[in-house]
């Protein structure tokens, strides 16, 4: 296939950057672009890299042998200084020596194509690099492990051994077993509840998983439009000194330190006349039972508009900020957090603050997994299955319907497990019961 | 010189099938056995059917077979088991005379034209890799065909305590030059072993003692269609158990066990393990239960099953002596351990011909199963496609969905055995559509077709066909209720009424309470309320055998170059290169390839797609 480029790190201004080569005739190139040959697979190597014979940077150099590589195929990578201006030379010179810049996904579709990687993790490779927070991270990289195969697998497990007992009950009646009771009718109903829960706290991709709600409230003018802007770093929402200028929720997405967030702005509250305000303001006081973080906005401290708005609250965490210390004098001891939108200040203690009242949010744990259609297609069809076995066995439904439906559950995991062969699930009825005449 | 169409070599169950199929479809025979007086013999248990037998036994039956007919002339107790469950998984076990049953066979035998030889065959008649007869100690035999029917008589073993014997059974010998043959031609061959209760002299044992076991009433009958006039005599069978003190003794003893010695290298069924291996496997089972049957009407003999073992006679004894009943037992022949040779069946093509020599079949425990049943399927069907090999005619397989049958020789030829192979009804992925109940639906038109039955059974079977469907048209479709009964008995109006039929398809209904027929159509009136219970699933099995199909159908492109399929082992890589199967179902027929190494061959056919349109 041909040599394709792709910048591995983010378009951005940032200390270093990452550029990954592959395809096969790569390596020839090396000559080329770093003026020398020989290196060494696998050792990583400082060296000048060349643009039309300038050097460009000074850059870090690993040069891998296929198949011992991501992709599978001769490939290389380089660690360049993260400067637009290096990035912007360093592509120059790989489209001098003939590369292509690589789609989305190709780097991964190739390591998939050449056996380096399951379709599954596959999969999950590119649910990593769409992931846009740590979270997502995290959950991708328990599906790239094997962390979903593995509970697919036990849940396979647990099947099977159900099967044992209904398949035991069918094919070994005369035999002097007890196979199907009370408790088999517990552990599948278990079983079960196990599943479905597991099913819900899948995520699939596609649906996107939730990003972190951030919602702004505070009294009219107080500036939680100014604040939002500095937050994200530009003009969106509607600013003006005229009070009730920000009508409706206003979203945007907020990138800081390696999470993203969702940041809506919502009309100040007030007592108000005016029926289109009103409006605003039931829809964001709604905005807060969607939030997972509530930044309140005030320009000074008053217990009874801070009561009433950390009221409107309820159990959702809430950062207190103290907007325009330009103007007014912080409050350090009735604020979490004294910044001026004006100036900026304040900020990096605000987003700091942001970040660790997400850290302390126990989310993390109801989600386990990130899931594709496929999967989530399978698991409702296992779910269905499962708790018509479930109905069936305990509502006295002939055994082997119920038998029937235990194996259609087990059949839909085979794709992401493998399949269980007839003879090796006898098998684990004659490892479990005394079977023979 | 003798001349024929066939020669089955072999008289048990799987010969003696072979040579009635070749003697059905019309063509010559010769059955060449060790001694004709053994032909039929039942060397195991004296019992047909069980689960997923009784159904191979009825698709025997549906193929024109004399298994059916053989067990009712010698049925002395039948038993439905699972009556509880739905019919699918029904299944009915006759216990039979042991004499009775082996004289039916011969006497459906002598009716035909097959020719009886009392020979032991030596060697082969092997030309250009083509089997053209057998040679026996006094004679050759050519026939366009040969099936190889020996059963446990390859290299076989007997063996007791530390005492080892040359011989497939007791009482016969092994067939040893004819062995050593096979083994010279260097087919892939293997070992395994089973084993065999002592037998016990039943005036000697106290079933006052025991729990009484009677046949079902009324009797029924394994065969359908030819039944015989008149059911044996039906006699009892009797349950006893092991107890403490019978394991002790045993424990005491495994280690002069033959299995446990180290003399035996087969392996032996899991599913029917010696008394020795159920009390150290499951040594917290305080007790295994014996069913005690009777060998026949007239004979002074019990078949204590569930405890076969190879320990030494006094160690024997000794333990029988421990169980309820069998206190003064008088031991008539020992028990004992088998091993015997048996041939891949990887290497046998789904019409059971091998795949080493041409115009060889082989059939039957020589192939690795356990059981008359599977032996019996087998050489039906090892018959009935000699003789299509030899009409140029396409090959007779069932599928998969269609026939045990189809499951067994499937399994066999495709996955081939790490255990004696018996079957079960959980082999059969698409057990619902498989009766016992219902092999003629599933197969006697094709019987007919192959000049299996006569054409006066296919006859009264399309009647009875249409009898069946006139029954639901006229009576089921046309009778209207306004009401039911449910299943908790109660009453529940419906808002317009509805037929019968839609009725039966509502889990809802008392189906006992919601129809009532005269006794000819109570039998249409049950397959009808078992055909719709089973009828979404069964049309949801339907449709994955038809998305098997289409799998199988894919093409493989034919400069395909398996070498270059990862995961793929060497020796299927070598084979498919060899091969090269035009389709994913011819493919997945080729000896050794796995359904993961089918998978691995899809994935690679998509990944050309894929670098196809990346070019």
């Amino acid at each position: 296939m041909s040599v394709v480029f792709a910048l591995a790190t983010p378009p951005a201004k940032s200390a270093i950057c990452v550029f990954r080569v592959s395809g096969s005739g790569c390596l020839k190139k090396l000559a080329d672009l770093f003026g020398r040959g020989g290196f060494e697979f696998g050792r990583f190597y400082v060296n000048d890299l060349f643009y039309k014979k300038n050097i460009v940077d000074r850059v870090g150099l690993i040069v891998f042998k296929g198949p011992n590589s991501y992709t599978g195929e001769d490939s290389f990578e380089v660690y360049a200084h993260g400067g637009l201006g290096v990035m912007s030379s360093i592509v120059g010179a790989f489209r001098d020596v003939g590369f292509d810049e690589a789609p989305g996904g190709e780097f991964t579709k190739r390591a998939f194509l050449n056996n380096k990687i399951s379709l599954n993790e596959a999969e999950a490779v590119s649910d990593l690099i769409d992931s846009t927070d740590e979270r997502g991270v995290a959950l991708s990289s328990k599906s790239l492990f094997g962390e979903l195969s593995k509970k697919v697998v036990s849940f396979s497990e647990e099947i099977d051994s159900i099967r044992v007992r209904v398949e035991g009950d069918i094919d070994f009646s005369d035999e002097d077993n007890e196979y199907v009771d009370g408790s088999l009718v517990g552990d599948l109903k278990n079983l079960c509840n196990r599943f479905d829960s597991f099913v819900a706290g899948c995520i699939n991709k596609r649906l996107g998983y939730e990003k972190n709600r951030i919602l702004l409230i505070g009294p009219v003018n107080s500036g939680k439009s100014s604040v939002f802007n500095r937050l994200l770093g530009f003009e969106r929402a509607l600013v003006s000194n005229t009070p009730g200028t920000t009508r409706d929720l206003i979203g945007s997405e907020l990138f800081y330190e390696s999470s993203s967030f969702s940041v809506f702005d919502s009309a100040g509250i007030r007592e108000t006349k005016d029926m289109v305000e009103e409006a605003g303001i039931a829809a964001s006081l709604s905005q807060i039972s969607d939030a997972d973080l509530v930044l309140m906005v005030f320009e000074e401290y008053n217990p009874a508009v801070f009561d009433r708005f950390k009221g409107l609250c309820g159990d959702k965490p809430f950062i207190n900020i103290q907007n325009k210390v330009d103007v007014n004098e912080p409050e350090v001891n009735s604020f979490d957090c004294c910044v001026s939108a004006k100036s900026g200040a304040g900020f990096d203690i605000l987003k700091s603050q942001i970040v660790s009242a997400f850290d302390l949010g126990a989310k993390e744990d109801d989600f386990n997994f990130i899931i594709r259609d496929r999967h989530e297609a399978l698991f409702k069809k296992v779910v269905l299955d499962l708790n018509k076995s479930h109905e069936g066995l305990s509502g006295g439904e002939s055994i082997e319907l119920v038998a029937e439906d235990l194996k259609n559950a087990r059949s839909h995991l085979d794709e992401m497990v493998g399949k269980k062969f007839s003879d090796s699930l006898l098998g684990d009825i004659f490892n479990d019961f005394c079977i023979g005449k | 010189m003798d001349k024929f169409d066939v020669i089955v070599v072999g008289g048990g169950h799987a010969g003696t099938e072979a040579a009635h199929a070749v003697f059905r479809m019309g063509l010559s025979c010769a059955l060449v056995t060790f001694n004709q007086k053994t032909i039929g013999q039942m060397s195991c248990n004296p019992a047909i059917g069980g689960l997923g037998k009784s159904h191979i036994v009825r698709e025997i039956e549906a193929l024109g077979g004399i298994m059916p007919l053989a067990t009712d002339l010698s049925g002395i107790q039948y038993r439905t088991l699972n009556t509880r469950k739905g019919d699918a998984v029904q299944a009915l076990r006759v216990q039979c005379d042991r004499e009775l049953y082996k004289k039916a066979v011969q006497k459906i035998i002598k009716k035909t034209n097959i020719k009886v030889f009392e020979e032991e065959v030596v060697d082969l008649v092997i030309k250009n890799n083509q089997v053209k007869g057998v040679i026996t100690k006094n004679k050759t035999i050519e026939a366009k065909k040969t099936i190889l029917t020996t059963g446990t008589f390859l290299n076989g073993k007997m063996y007791t305590g530390e005492i080892a014997t040359k011989g497939g059974r007791v009482g016969d010998g092994s067939a040893i030059p004819l062995s050593k043959r096979l083994y010279d031609l260097k087919l892939p061959m293997g070992r395994l072993k089973t084993g065999t209760p002592a037998r016990i002299k039943l005036s000697s044992i106290d079933t006052s003692k025991m729990e009484e076991q009677p046949g079902e009433k009324p009797t029924p009958w394994m065969s359908l269609y030819n039944k015989p006039k008149k059911h044996q005599k039906q006699i009892p069978c009797y349950i006893t158990k092991t107890n403490e003190k019978t394991h002790k003794i045993i424990k005491n003893n495994t280690h002069l066990s033959a299995m446990y010695s180290g003399n035996i290298i087969g392996i032996g069924p899991r599913y029917c393990p010696s008394i020795e291996d159920k009390v150290s496997k499951f040594a917290d089972k305080k007790s295994h239960q014996i069913f005690i049957e009777p060998e026949g009407i007239n004979k002074d003999l019990i078949y204590p099953n569930g405890i076969s073992t190879s320990l030494p006679h006094k160690a024997q004894e000794d333990f029988i002596y421990s169980i309820k009943g069998l206190e003064k037992a008088v031991i008539k022949d020992y028990g004992y351990a088998v091993e015997y040779d048996f041939v891949d069946p990887r290497s046998l093509k789904s019409s059971l011909e091998t795949r080493f020599f041409k115009n060889f079949y082989l059939a039957g425990q020589i192939n690795g199963t356990t059981g008359y049943e599977e032996a019996a399927a087998q050489g039906l069907m090892a018959g009935i496609n000699a003789c299509r090999a030899i009409q140029k005619k396409q090959d007779f397989v069932l599928e998969r969905s269609e026939a045990y049958i189809g499951v067994l020789i499937n399994d066999l030829t495709n996955h081939g055995i790490t255990e004696p192979y018996r079957m079960f009804t959980s082999r059969a992925e698409h057990r619902l559509l498989l009766s016992q109940n219902n092999a003629e639906q599933r197969l006697l038109k094709k019987a007919f077709g192959l000049g299996l039955v006569e054409k006066e059974r296919y006859k009264q079977y399309t009647q009875k066909e249409q009898q069946y469907q006139d029954f639901i048209n006229k009576e089921l479709k046309t009778k209207k209720l306004k009401s039911f009964v449910n299943k908790e008995n109660k009453k529940i109006n419906l808002q317009e009424s509805k037929s019968v039929f839609s009725l039966l398809y509502r889990t809802d209904v008392n189906k006992t309470k919601l129809f009532t027929t005269n006794k000819k159509n109570n039998g249409f009136y049950k397959r009808a309320t078992i055909e719709a219970k089973y009828e979404g699933y069964i049309q949801k099995q339907t449709r994955e055998i038809a998305k098997t199909k289409k799998q199988n159908r894919k093409k493989i492109p034919k400069n395909t170059n398996y070498s270059k399929i990862n995961g793929l082992s060497n020796e299927v890589k070598e084979k498919l290169n060899k091969n090269k199967p035009e389709t994913i179902g011819s493919a997945a027929n080729i000896e050794g390839v796995t359904p993961a190494a089918i998978n691995l061959i899809l994935i690679q056919l998509k990944k050309n797609e894929m670098q196809k349109q990346n070019v």
